[in-house]
Order: structure tokens, then C-alpha cells, then sequence
């Protein structure tokens, strides 16, 4: 299967998983011209369509349109996915361990991550660069900009 | 609007707001600077240190960012042989063979005075323009602006690399993500029992985590091939020799007049942006010239081109922005997403209601044009030194930021957790080659798009009309149109792959 029919499949699960919760949209009023559902089904309805035509235009043997750099967009990556672990875990620390805390985490083990951190230089760098942007961005946004962070 | 623009002139003119145009253009060309970080990722960033501002204080920053970024993709352009942004693609071309002659001085001068007289042009034709246009459109009434708006995500989903149908997918995910939530007749959609989608997505996360991941994803992935294919650095010790530049740019008057209206026109379509100003211009500045086997070789005419036409869009994307309420590019779709959250809605009516704040945006642009000119005379080198800044430990600040960012919009952290969702979307989507500048357009102008039809249809139940006023028709025309053309030209570039595609398909 090819990226496309993979996006196409996807896509029409969700606008029909989407369209079957559309029913519980209260039904119109009297004084309402059309239900609150259907500019959301007349959208599910648009992308149903253009998924179906992108998931027939799979099939058919013609040459596929490069995109820029789509070959490289198909390789799996390990950091990109440590990214994503990494800020999954930091969305879920913020409000146990406060900003200071676990945006320090945060960055210390994302450039680890990144840098490949072997090298006492590496260390450093990250370790310096962590602990200069935290607390700066700490005290913009509390002291400069009078904003709150856990 | 003589005087609306004094006062405008005065509440920009103070120490405070000067100085956040000074930050914003200087944050601005830094952004611009770094490969990979782009114009729209520094608005981004630098958003949240609005919210506790006034709207023109809010918006005289953004203006300096947006200013700044367009100017600053020369740096690396010049000095590293990559485009700091999509925007600044043709400048390498003849910028970086000329720092490679040894005169990156004079590239980086050139380049930074026709940014500056690019910006000037683009703000003239917005001043001159914008109220015009704002003022025809007051006639237009809910069936227009509906039909213009369908015009508009049409137009971006077939600009999309060959990818109308995931471009009109991805505009009408766009437009659905502005469902979830409380409706205007206060019926729950899409909530799914979980309490905190009642109140919908704010446009912000959303926004930042479907093109902040992606960018930066797609930068940590180019991060081995570059690694191994590294260019050659050109050293950042400069001299820039201003007589010289004088005299290259007095003999390139022409040259900068028509790429500053080419970028200023492109600016103003929706969809189009800096990236089609820049080849356009450089296109034509080669065509028109005496000698256009010299264009890529390192000569001034190219430099000129390339950066007055991407500078120029500046002014140009303001003009639908706040003459229609329809962003020009990507950059601006965010800029008018700040002005939503700052409660002010762009569009024909911001002329006559808030004369002041559009008075405050011509000023702003004009201010940050100079401060532009003055930062990069003074802080060029250091602007070249930062362009070398590794992605290592621009994306994680970068995404530190943008959580910071998300949080700090209604001190939630449930946005952040939308900023999550909405990248990791972002980034599958990206895989797929579904181009995300519709979807970020469909985010902004979807509550507008619902409000405006069904206030039409409340007008007048028939959906027949929509087709019957002259304008609503002419817009639904263009739609079809620009379909149409999307269609014919991705069929044109697949008969040209076909061979090529049947060569590489054989074992």
C-alpha cells in the first residue's frame, strides 16, 4: 500500500467514526433556517469525497507527483519519535513538577536526544544552554509579561 | 484619516513601542537568518509575549518580526548557500557565488538595501490600495463573503504542489477542527463527553503544532543528509562596501520598482506569498535583462530581484488581510489569527472601526523598514554568526517555547496538550504530502466561513442565491476556476513525470 491510500483509509474512518457523533448534534429549533450539524456534515461530506477520490486515484497507474523531499518523508525516524515521547512526557510533568522543573528535564534530555551527547563539550553545551533559557523565559514571562506558569 | 494616522503615529512613536518593534524586527531578522526556522515559526514564538500587551503595542511587534524575517533570509542565504527561508530560494543564486568571490559584504548590502526600498514600495501600494478595496467591500454582504472565503481555500488548495485533492482535504479539515465545540445557537458539537473540547480549539496550538512539528520534524530528518552534505561556509568577517552598493543599486532603479510591485501584487493574492514572489521576480528580472546568462553567476540584478520582490510581499499580504479579512500566505494567516486574539476581527469594517490600528500597522511598517536597514548595518556579522546556530538546540527551545507559549494563552494546560495532538497531526500529514497551508487557513477563517453562510441562509433560505448576486457568483466562478487550472496543471506536470517515473519503475 502506498502513502496515499494509507491517508485515504484513515481519512474515511474518521469522517465516518465523526459523522455517526454528528447525529447527536441537537436537532434545529423552530426559529433556526438549518441544524447546528450540517455545516459540519456538508465539511465531513467534502472530506469523505476528496479521501475517496484520493484513495481511487491510488489505484490507477499514473506516475505519482513528487513532492518535495517525499522520499525522505517516508523514513521512519527514532528521534522524531523521541521528540514526541520526550514532549508527551513534558506535557504530562508540567503540572506535577512545576515550569522550572521539568522544562529543565525537558531540554537537558531533548538535546541529549539531538547532540548525541558522548563529549564533555556536548555536556556542556547542553547544560549551559538549558540553564540559561529556562530561567530566562521564566522571568520574561512572570516578571516582564506578568504571565503565570506552573 | 489624516488624523487617525497622527494618532497612530504618536502611540507608535513612544519609547515602548519602539523599542518592541527594535526587538521584534531584531528577533525577526535572527529568525530569518536560521535554515530551517522560517518567518512564520518566529511569529510564532514570539506571539505569546503579546498577550498581556495592547493590541497596538501586540501588533507593532509582530509587524517588526514579520518585517525583520523577510529581510533576514539573505544571512545564511549568502553566507551558507541555503535559504533561511522558502522566500529567499533565489537569492542564493546569485548571493552566494558572489560571497564565494569573496564580496559576501557587498551580497549581504545589496540584498539588505533592496529589502528595505521593497518593504517602502509594498507599504505605499497597501497604504494607496487597502482602503480602496476596503471600501468596495463594504457592499458585500454575507453571500460574498462566504463565496470569497471558498475562493480563498480553493486558491491555496490548488497552489499546493500538485496536491488539489489533499489540498481541498486538508482546507476542509481545517474548517472542521472549528466545529468542535459550543455553536453560536449554543449546541454542543463533537465534544465526545470530554469536557474540556466544549469550549473548542483555541487557534493558536492548533496552529503552532501543526506547522511548528512538521518544520521542526522535518528539520531534525534533513539533519544526517546535511550533516554529510555540508556547503561551505563563507567567513563572517565582512566589510561592506556602501559606495559600491550605491552605485549598483542606482543602476538597478528599475529593477527594484518592478520586483517590489511584483512582490507587493503576489503579497496580496491569497495563497501565493513570498516563495512565488521571489522566483517570479527573478524570472522576469532575468528575461527582461540585456544579459541573462549572468543571472546565477553572483551579480547584483539577481540579488535585487530576489529580495525587493519577497520584502515587498510584507505590505502586499496586509492588504486582504485587513481590506477583506482573507490572509495573503502563511505568515499572515498567523498575524490575523493574532489579531482575532487580540479581539480585533479584520476585514472591510477595521478601516472605519479601528482607524487608529491600521494607522498604527502602516506606521509600524514603516518604522520597522528603518530599523530593519539600522540592524543589519550595525549587527551583520553577528547576524551571520547566529545563522550557524545547530538545530540541535534551536528545536528543542523552539518547542519549549511554543508549550510555553500554548500555556501561557489562557494558562491551560490543556492547550498544551492540543498543541501535542495537533503536532503529532501536523507531522503525519506532512508525511503524507498533504500540504498544510490550507488546513492553517481553513483554522482561521472556519468560524467566519460558518457565521457569514448561515447568516446568509437566515437572509434568505435559498441556497440558490448564493449563485444569483453578481459578486457571490463571480467569487464562486474564480473557485471553479482556479479548480479547474489546479486540475490542467497537475495534469501537465504528471504527462511531463510519466516518462521519467516509467524509466525508474523498470527493474
Amino acid at each position: 500500500m502506498n502513502k496515499d491510500r494509507y491517508l485515504a483509509i484513515a481519512v474515511l474512518l474518521m469522517v465516518v467514526i465523526l459523522f455517526i457523533e454528528s447525529e447527536n448534534i441537537p436537532e434545529k429549533t423552530s426559529w433556526q433556517a438549518y441544524g447546528s450539524a450540517l455545516y459540519p456534515q456538508i465539511l465531513l461530506g467534502i472530506i469523505g469525497v476528496t479521501a475517496t477520490l484520493v484513495l481511487l486515484k491510488s489505484f490507477i497507474n499514473i506516475a505519482p507527483i513528487e513532492q518535495d523531499g517525499s522520499k525522505k518523508r517516508l523514513v521512519f525516524d527514532w528521534k522524531v519519535f523521541g521528540i514526541f515521547v520526550i514532549f508527551g512526557s513534558y506535557a504530562a510533568l508540567l503540572p506535577i513538577l512545576g515550569y522550572l522543573i521539568s522544562t529543565m528535564v525537558f531540554m537537558v534530555t531533548m538535546q541529549g536526544l539531538l547532540l548525541e551527547v558522548n563529549t564533555p563539550k556536548k555536556w556542556v553545551v547542553n547544560i549551559l544552554t538549558s540553564g540559561i533559557m529556562v530561567p530566562l523565559v521564566y522571568v520574561i514571562f512572570k516578571f516582564g509579561l506578568n504571565v503565570w506558569l506552573p | 484619516m489624516g488624523e487617525s494616522l497622527l494618532q497612530a503615529l504618536t502611540q507608535v512613536g513612544d519609547l515602548y513601542t519602539l523599542s518592541l518593534i527594535f526587538a521584534g524586527v531584531l528577533f525577526g531578522i535572527i529568525g530569518g537568518s536560521i535554515p530551517g526556522f522560517t518567518v512564520t515559526m518566529a511569529i510564532l514564538v514570539v506571539f505569546p509575549f503579546t498577550f498581556s500587551m495592547d493590541p497596538v503595542s501586540g501588533i507593532a511587534l509582530m509587524v517588526g518580526v514579520f518585517v525583520g524575517g523577510y529581510s533576514g533570509g539573505i544571512v545564511s542565504g549568502v553566507m551558507l548557500g541555503i535559504p533561511g527561508t522558502p522566500s529567499s530560494i533565489t537569492t542564493v543564486y546569485d548571493g552566494y557565488p558572489m560571497a564565494k568571490k569573496g564580496e559576501p559584504g557587498r551580497a549581504l548590502g545589496i540584498g539588505m538595501f533592496a529589502s528595505f526600498f521593497g518593504t517602502l514600495i509594498s507599504i505605499l501600494m497597501l497604504v494607496f490600495f487597502g482602503p480602496l478595496i476596503a471600501k468596495f467591500s463594504m457592499n458585500f454582504r454575507p453571500w460574498e463573503i462566504t463565496a470569497l472565503i471558498v475562493f480563498a481555500l480553493t486558491l491555496v488548495a490548488g497552489l499546493s504542489n500538485g496536491a488539489l485533492l489533499k489540498g481541498l482535504m486538508a482546507a476542509a479539515i481545517g474548517l472542521f477542527i472549528t466545529t468542535v465545540g459550543f455553536d453560536r445557537n449554543s449546541n454542543l458539537r463533537f465534544d465526545f463527553g470530554f469536557e474540556p473540547l466544549s469550549d473548542g480549539f483555541e487557534i493558536l496550538p492548533v496552529m503552532i503544532g501543526v506547522f511548528a512539528f512538521s518544520q521542526l520534524m522535518s528539520n531534525v530528518q534533513s539533519l544526517g543528509s546535511e550533516q554529510s552534505g555540508k556547503k561551505e561556509g563563507i567567513s563572517t568577517s565582512l566589510k561592506i562596501p556602501y559606495r559600491k552598493i550605491i552605485i549598483d543599486l542606482s543602476r538597478q532603479k528599475i529593477n527594484i520598482i518592478r520586483s517590489s510591485i511584483i512582490g507587493g501584487l503576489v503579497g496580496a493574492l491569497p495563497g501565493t506569498g513570498g516563495t512565488v514572489a521571489n522566483f517570479l521576480s527573478y524570472d522576469q528580472a532575468k528575461k527582461l535583462s540585456r544579459d541573462p546568462s549572468k543571472y546565477g553567476t553572483g551579480i547584483p540584478d539577481g540579488i535585487i530581484a530576489s529580495e525587493a520582490s519577497n520584502s515587498a510581499v510584507a505590505g502586499g499580504a496586509f492588504i486582504p488581510t485587513l481590506a477583506l479579512g482573507i490572509p495573503g500566505d502563511l505568515p499572515m494567516a498567523i498575524m490575523m489569527g493574532v489579531l482575532i486574539l487580540h479581539g480585533i476581527t479584520p476585514g472591510p469594517l477595521m478601516f472605519e472601526q479601528n482607524p487608529i490600528l491600521v494607522g498604527s500597522i502602516y506606521a509600524s511598517l514603516l518604522i520597522a523598514a528603518f530599523v530593519m536597514v539600522f540592524c543589519q548595518i550595525l549587527l551583520l556579522r553577528w547576524f551571520a554568526k547566529i545563522s550557524k546556530v545547530p538545530q540541535q538546540i534551536l528545536v528543542p527551545s523552539v518547542l519549549m517555547l511554543c508549550a510555553v507559549g500554548s500555556f501561557a494563552l489562557n494558562n491551560n494546560l490543556f492547550d498544551v496538550w492540543v498543541l501535542f495532538i495537533f503536532g503529532i497531526l501536523g507531522y503525519l500529514l506532512w508525511k503524507a504530502a498533504v500540504p498544510l497551508t490550507p488546513l492553517i487557513l481553513g483554522v482561521v477563517l472556519g468560524n467566519n466561513l460558518e457565521t457569514q453562510m448561515f447568516r446568509a441562509l437566515e437572509l434568505d433560505p435559498s441556497w440558490t442565491t448564493f449563485f444569483t448576486r453578481p459578486f457571490s457568483a463571480f467569487f464562486f466562478a474564480l473557485a471553479l476556476i482556479s479548480v479547474v487550472f489546479s486540475i490542467l496543471q497537475n495534469r501537465r506536470i504528471a504527462h511531463t513525470l510519466k516518462p521519467k517515473a516509467t524509466i525508474e519503475a523498470r527493474p
